[in-house]
């Protein structure tokens, strides 16, 4: 049992509106998994509601196999928000060195340094004088600095450049590869397939897919063989064929949508049709991505 | 124990790192008592008792201001820029940040009270007995809880903007009014009746009398007590209303 985060039938409803919706999924040790979804979707109440900071209407949340507010649980966790905090009147340093002294066990101050990117002269910078993405790195330490088991990041990189989130990603890994849990939300795809082993798709508060990037692309959208034939060539007889879920031309190129493209092949070469340039394509995440939250944008 | 210690340690250096604080609370103060002892001609009859007792009405006029002001418009700031939700996620527990801030605030306090009545010293020759220059302090250090309770209510709203404003409002006419500026005797009918109920009033008026050697009255101790009340139930109500939505 080596549960780390647990979901069971998780509602909340604000006043107006239901923002989460029945969830229910567990986050086992190591998996780094990414909270996908567009604007509105559920996210953020959902991250706040593993994090304790709201109270699920419905339904039991566990972390650790206890309630989220514990302070066992506080002290395996940390986290990063979307709205960057810092407390004013110290100094970067002085921030860190508080923050690690909650914790039992933290890491240090120059392990801090080289995991986030924060420099010596940043240290000596008073919180409110920072920069962005300064800020930002600060409470990418502060995430960090209680040495947790599970972090929690929503939209970490909401406001990096392209340097700074190269190297949270690759601390990210790094993490990872400690066994650490990691869970992050974003509306960006990319980030989704390229740092997480698992996705949790959100549309309107539920979660509509759930399993590796790869799995979600082969379920949602279709895969396809494409290959140019002689335009005088009747495709009649493919038709007859119930693995196949359409046929369509496109700049002179033949697609043929299935689930089950080895057997497409096998029929394009039992039927004799004299395809050339034969390629298999593979749904994109962004595609699978837009089909199914696209519904979203009608709503509002 | 360690986490304690270090929370109210920069609880410490925050407040006086804080410009406000150490223009109001210790800067202000001091200027104001040196112009009512000796630029302006105050014609009181009893010059010595006149410089103890505007030292008095300073030292709570100081401790009023950060009780009010430090506290309240930090808890703002901390909750607007995301602090306090950061904090609420980590495993400091609400009882040691709470303590730490009073006791924080408690040591600004007295060291507020210890600089200006050096002041004091220094610039008239203020001399009290041991007794009453700690008398006078412990009794200004705790009169300034229902404050402390003024602070926590600042503390609920949304703005720094509008808390710096409301509380700065609240500050100046409780001063005044209270007779902290000048003595009430001096003000009109209506003015005094109104001034001997105001929280600010009474707080001065126990280290007024300390000053002279008696014992602050039980209508003012009971009067302050009375106001931490009703602050910290007005506070603690809110604070249920806001956290139910």
């Amino acid at each position: 049992m080596n549960k780390i985060v647990s979901l069971t039938n998780v509602t909340k409803s604000f006043q107006h509106k239901t923002a989460v919706n029945d969830v229910s999924f567990t986050i086992g040790k190591g998996e780094v998994v990414a909270i996908l979804g567009p604007n509105g979707a559920g996210k953020t109440t959902t991250i706040s509601m593993i994090l304790g900071l709201l109270k699920p209407s419905a339904g039991e949340i566990k972390l650790f196999n206890h309630q989220p507010h514990e302070k066992q649980v506080r002290e395996k966790i940390g986290t990063m928000l979307q709205e960057v905090s810092v407390m004013p009147g110290l100094k970067v340093r002085e921030i860190l060195e508080l923050i690690s002294s909650y914790y039992p066990n933290p890491l240090g101050i120059q392990q801090l340094i080289e995991l986030t990117g924060l420099t010596n002269q940043d240290l000596k910078t008073r919180a409110e004088k920072l920069s962005g993405g300064q800020k930002r790195r600060l409470s990418f330490a502060l995430a960090l600095a209680g040495n947790p088991e599970l972090i929690i990041f929503d939209e970490p990189t909401v406001g990096m450049d392209i340097t700074s989130r190269n190297r949270f990603w690759q601390t990210v890994h790094q993490m990872a590869a400690q066994g650490k849990t990691i869970i992050f939300s974003t509306h960006y795809l990319q980030e989704a397939d390229d740092a997480a082993g698992r996705i949790l798709l959100f549309k309107d508060g539920a979660v509509v897919a759930d399993g590796t990037p790869a799995q979600i692309k082969s379920r949602i959208s279709k895969q396809s063989v494409s290959f140019f034939v002689d335009p005088e060539m009747s495709l009649e007889k493919l038709y007859l064929h119930s693995e196949i879920d359409d046929i369509y031309r496109k700049n002179n190129r033949v697609y043929i949508q299935s689930s089950n493209t080895d057997r497409v092949l096998e029929l394009i070469f039992q039927e004799k049709i004299g395809a050339r340039d034969i390629q298999i394509e593979r749904g994109k995440l962004e595609e699978a991505f837009e089909q199914l939250t696209s519904g979203a944008k009608e709503a509002i | 124990m360690k986490t304690f210690k270090m929370q109210c340690k920069y609880e410490i250096i925050r407040v006086l790192r804080n410009r406000y604080f150490v223009f109001w609370s210790l800067v202000m103060p001091i200027l104001f008592y040196y112009i009512f002892t000796n630029v302006v001609n105050t014609n009181a009859p009893d010059k010595a008792e006149w410089q103890a007792h505007y030292l008095m009405s300073m030292t709570v006029f100081s401790v009023m201001g950060s009780s009010m002001m430090t506290l309240g418009i930090r808890m703002v700031q901390e909750r607007s820029q995301g602090w306090a939700t950061f904090i609420r996620i980590t495993p400091l527990s609400d009882t040691v940040y709470f303590a730490a801030q009073m006791i924080g605030q408690s040591v600004i306090h007295m060291l507020s009270i210890t600089i200006i009545f050096i002041a004091g010293a220094l610039i008239n020759g203020v001399s009290l007995t041991a007794l009453e220059w700690i008398m006078s302090g412990l009794w200004i250090l705790l009169g300034s809880l229902p404050f402390l309770a003024i602070g926590t209510l600042i503390g609920l709203m949304k703005k720094v903007e509008t808390a710096a404003g409301v509380s700065n409002v609240i500050y100046m006419v409780l001063a005044i009014a209270g007779g902290l500026w000048m003595p009430l005797e001096i003000m009109p009918k209506i003015m005094q009746s109104i001034g001997k109920w105001l929280p600010s009033y009474n707080f001065g008026n126990g280290a007024w009398e300390i000053i002279r050697g008696n014992m602050p009255d039980w209508r003012n101790i009971l009067i302050l007590i009375a106001y931490l009340a009703v602050f910290m139930l007005l506070s603690k109500y809110i604070r249920r209303k806001q956290e139910a939505v």
